[in-house]
């Protein structure tokens, strides 16, 4: 407690916080900079993602306006590629949505009554981890038909379990904290416990998992639409670009899968970092020793 | 006599174990009444926390009854006991965890009152700062969060919430065991006030004699989840009757080298709530145990008017241990 | 040969906070004491006073962010700051060695007791297999452990609270070390086991005519196990001396305050007491570190008082010590 320092501006703490997590910081900037692609594609991208030259196919990178080349269909791979930004944040953000408005009062539930509603949380999560995700996504996408809408859903209510059980394993331990057994003493109603003084406590916890489950689910989404199951060619999706470009690998024309492939990297990368990072910050051992 | 506040009858606490059962509390009865402070003796293993959940009735007995301000509380539901809770409060014994970390003192300081008092919220403000006030918290305190204040200040903090709604009993479990010598005494003399203000019963738990010896009227010494001894404190340390009792008090460190120490040695440690032996409890480390000791629990028997005791040796007078060497 | 000097030591820490300033807390600030040979000395002192710091300085090992800015401790007169660590390791766990308060968390748990005892001579000295566990037998029954034998099979789960803490001072004691520092020895036992294992340390200290610094909150324990006594405040000794002359005649406003706070005295002579928290590390005040919190506290105070002796090997930091209130 140092009370008599001035208090420090928004900028020292911004700062605090960059030199506390280097991973952080690099992970954000990375997620800027992709938030950057997505919000202004249309200034950034040189052409129309799905504007087809049929007479320049296939043209390596530095052909004339194709900095990036071309794919098989005429398509500038570069403005694609930055037009894939939206896909992938089109497809994570909701996603995350769907897996935190479910996933956290179904954590909460679960962890606080136990009971069936447990059980049942806790074998959904044996069958989720028994089988790899993919192929479970992969049935249930073929089942309900490919698209945005579809893939988006499937990826949220596929993760959200895993979302309740981090939130579980955290009312869990709160539920025999002496603080929650002194809101019960005050007369607190059950309701009350367990919004008011649990869930705030395990929020900010869970919260920092966001960046890095979503960083599965924009995985997931290239791969469902790399195997021809997700988002469908000619939409400038990263994993769809790659499906289509893998077939011209071979023959010697790399750039069409390479330059997608990398950006799918990047997010990924910046998601997890980012996610990393943020679980350091909000541990509070790490942050009591700076204090 | 005026009719108790607390009223218990032949508590018996398990708590379910892997192999068996934890017999926490044995078959335990008591009263306390308008304005008392009992004071709850013993080591660990001897029930005395679980007595505390018991009768708050933060956890449900396995038997006996409960009785708080007339009313049976043994099985009374959540809702139930929700209206009730402002007469019968408890203080934990960690300050640092008993405290929402994510709630201001204020809003701690308030929550009480939200939830028993019909006060608008301007009111309850003002009276979060009375509260502050008389536990001397300073004002600025109620502006943060738990993490900002010291362990002292935040078992003022824990203290303002239970008596905020005017209770008839608080339960204070070793409430301030993990303080520091100096800010101890500032909150045993806070209680003491308050008690005398507002004259709260208070049943005060504790491992540690001298504190117990201090705040309470009457006293009751465990062990094992049975009671061993009860008296009027000043009784009881002066003439402790029950072997355990005496070899407890002797034990204990005066802080004061003035002060000869007369240790009664007893051989082992407690044994296991998991296998508790028959008899008398204490049978097995007891100096002056009868083969009759480990065959039957023996009852209270009358010392003098008020004291009681579980020694059968009480019966013939012969419960006193042999005054032990002074150790130098 | 004194055992152990501590003379004028300081520890700072450099932390970093959210808001990204560096700020240092000044955890001891001029600590000096002595321990002889065949003495208890008590180190008292409420929690973030620098108790266990001092010991960790003098067992040599903190670690960074923790700095030794200033000051000086000596073992068997040798100095200890800046020893290289392989040098430190040779005199740690053989001459001079440690008993910590968590027993249970102290023990391999993967190892029984016997073959710790063991490996503990082995990494310290030549000792054969044999010898080794028969001193380690032998230790054991010292501590008063019963039936050593089979005691050297067990495990560290099987073993109760007084039983583990046994096992430590065993551990403590196997390598015949000069000097001994326990650390809260006793805290978190009961009250019966504690005198058990209080009795048993002080009976093998005294036999063995070890020096032993006792690090504790529990006045009790000074009281009846220490023969003299330091008090700390803030990371600064402001009071030493012999137990009986200190507790019968505190010259020090804060030990005379911890004193009046215990139970016994706040029944005979009421509610004295102004506790208060203590000083903010990270900005120290001039002058005596108890001032805000004295209620002698005087102009004179804004220096900071030298330590003033008072009787035979008593003495206070406070510029009024052994004049009357």
């Amino acid at each position: 407690m140092s009370v008599t320092l001035p208090a420090p501006s928004a900028m020292d703490r911004v700062v605090g916080v960059l030199r506390r997590s280097p991973t952080f910081a690099i992970g954000f900037a990375i997620l800027l900079f992709y938030a950057a692609l997505a919000a202004f594609a249309d200034l950034l991208a040189p052409l129309p993602p799905t504007l087809s030259f049929p007479y320049e196919t296939l043209k390596p990178p530095g052909t004339g306006q194709f900095i990036l080349g071309t794919d098989g269909n005429g398509m500038d791979v570069l403005s694609r590629t930055i037009y894939g930004a939206r896909y992938a944040f089109g497809i994570a953000v909701p996603a995350g949505i769907i897996m935190v408005v479910v996933g956290i009062p179904l954590g909460l539930l679960a962890g606080w009554k136990g009971g069936w509603l447990d059980e049942v949380l806790l074998r959904v999560l044996d069958v989720l981890r028994a089988f790899p995700t993919i192929i479970l996504a992969m049935a249930v996408v073929a089942a309900m038909g490919p698209g945005f809408l579809n893939v988006i859903l499937v990826i949220g209510f596929l993760d959200s379990p895993i979302f309740a059980r981090i939130v579980r394993a955290e009312v869990l331990a709160l539920r025999n904290a002496t603080f929650v057994r002194a809101a019960v003493a005050a007369g607190n109603p059950e309701w009350r416990v367990l919004l008011v003084h649990i869930l705030p406590n395990v929020i900010l916890g869970a919260t920092a998992q966001l960046p890095l489950r979503m960083a599965w689910a924009v995985r997931i989404s290239a791969t469902l639409a790399f195997i021809g199951i997700g988002v469908q060619a000619p939409a400038p999706e990263w994993g769809a670009m790659i499906r289509q470009g893998a077939e011209y690998v071979i023959s010697g024309e790399w750039w069409v899968a390479l330059f997608p492939g990398l950006a799918l990297i990047g997010m990924v990368l910046g998601l997890n970092l980012a996610g990393d990072g943020l679980s350091d910050l909000l541990d509070p051992k790490r942050r009591a020793s700076g204090k | 006599m005026t009719a108790p506040v607390l009223s218990v009858r032949n508590l018996v606490h398990r708590f379910p174990a892997t192999n068996g059962a934890v017999h926490a509390v044995n078959d335990v009865s008591f009263d306390i009444a308008p304005g008392e402070t009992l004071g709850l003796v013993g080591e660990s293993g001897s029930g005395k926390s679980t007595i505390g959940l018991l009768v708050t009735r933060l956890l449900s007995p396995t038997g006996g009854s409960i009785a708080f301000d007339g009313e049976d509380i043994t099985r009374a539901s959540a809702a139930t006991l929700r209206p009730l809770r402002a007469r019968l409060q408890i203080v934990f014994q960690d300050p640092w965890g008993a405290l929402n970390p994510r709630m201001t003192i204020g809003r701690l300081l308030e929550e009480p009152l939200l939830l028993h008092a019909r006060q608008n919220a301007a009111e309850r403000t003002a009276e979060a700062r009375r509260l502050a006030d008389r536990v001397r918290l300073p004002e600025a305190a109620l502006a943060r969060y738990p993490h900002e204040l010291s362990g002292g200040q935040l078992q003022r903090v824990s203290i303002a919430r239970a008596i905020a709604n005017r209770p008839k009993l608080v339960v204070l479990d070793e409430p301030t065991s993990s303080l520091d010598l100096s800010v101890r005494a500032g909150i045993l003399q806070l209680l003491d006030e308050l008690q005398r203000e507002t004259g709260i019963a208070m049943l005060f738990i504790s491992h540690d004699l001298e504190t117990v010896r201090l705040v309470s009227h009457r006293v009751i010494v465990l062990y094992l989840g049975r009671i061993a001894e009860q008296a009027a404190a000043a009784q009881l340390f002066a003439s402790p009757a029950h072997p355990y009792t005496q070899t407890l008090l002797s034990a204990h460190l005066p802080p004061d080298p003035a002060v000869p120490l007369a240790r009664h040695e007893v051989v082992g440690e407690i044994p296991s709530p998991l296998r508790l032996p028959p008899g008398c409890f204490f049978a097995g480390r007891c100096p002056i145990a009868l083969p009759a000791c480990t065959q039957a629990t023996p009852a209270m028997l009358a010392v003098e008017p008020g004291h009681h005791a579980a020694c059968l040796r009480i019966a013939d007078g012969s419960n006193l241990l042999a005054q032990p060497e002074g150790t130098p | 040969m004194t055992l152990l000097e501590v003379d004028d030591l300081h520890v700072e820490f450099a932390a970093r906070g959210l808001d990204n300033r560096v700020r240092v807390a000044s955890a001891l600030n001029g600590v000096s004491f002595k321990v002889e040979a065949g003495e208890v000395l008590g180190l008292v002192g409420e929690t973030g006073a620098g108790k266990s710091l001092t010991a960790l300085a003098a067992m040599g090992l903190l670690r960074p962010p923790a700095r030794i800015p200033r000051g000086a401790i000596r073992f068997e007169g040798r100095p200890l700051i800046g020893l290289p660590d392989s040098a430190m390791a040779r005199i740690r766990g053989r001459r001079m060695t440690m008993i910590v308060q968590s027993p249970l968390t102290s023990l391999d748990p993967l190892k029984r007791i016997g073959d710790q005892l063991i490996r503990m001579q082995r990494v310290h000295g030549s000792a054969s297999r044999a010898e080794a566990r028969a001193k380690a037998e032998a230790m054991l029954a010292a501590v008063r452990i019963p039936d050593p034998k089979r005691r050297m099979q067990a495990w560290p789960h099987e073993l109760s609270g007084g039983m583990a803490q046994r096992v430590l001072i065993a551990m403590a004691l196997v390598n015949d070390p000069a000097l001994v520092i326990a650390d809260e020895p006793t805290t978190g036992l009961d009250v019966t086991v504690q005198a058990q294992v209080l009795d048993t340390l002080r009976d093998l200290v005294r036999e063995r005519g070890l020096g032993a610094l006792v690090i504790t909150h529990d006045l009790g324990v000074v009281a009846h196990y220490c023969q003299r006594v330091a008090v700390m405040f803030a990371g600064r000794i402001v009071e030493d001396g012999p137990v009986r002359e200190v507790f019968a005649r505190p010259a020090h406003p804060y030990t005379q305050a911890l004193i009046a706070s215990t139970p016994g005295r706040i029944a005979q002579l009421g509610w004295t007491v102004t506790g208060g928290t203590p000083p903010d590390l990270y900005n120290l005040p001039e002058g005596c570190l108890y001032r805000d919190r004295c209620l002698r506290a005087a102009p004179a105070c804004l220096v900071a008082p030298p330590r003033r002796e008072i009787g035979p090997a008593h003495g206070a930091a406070c510029h009024f010590a052994g004049e009357a209130a």
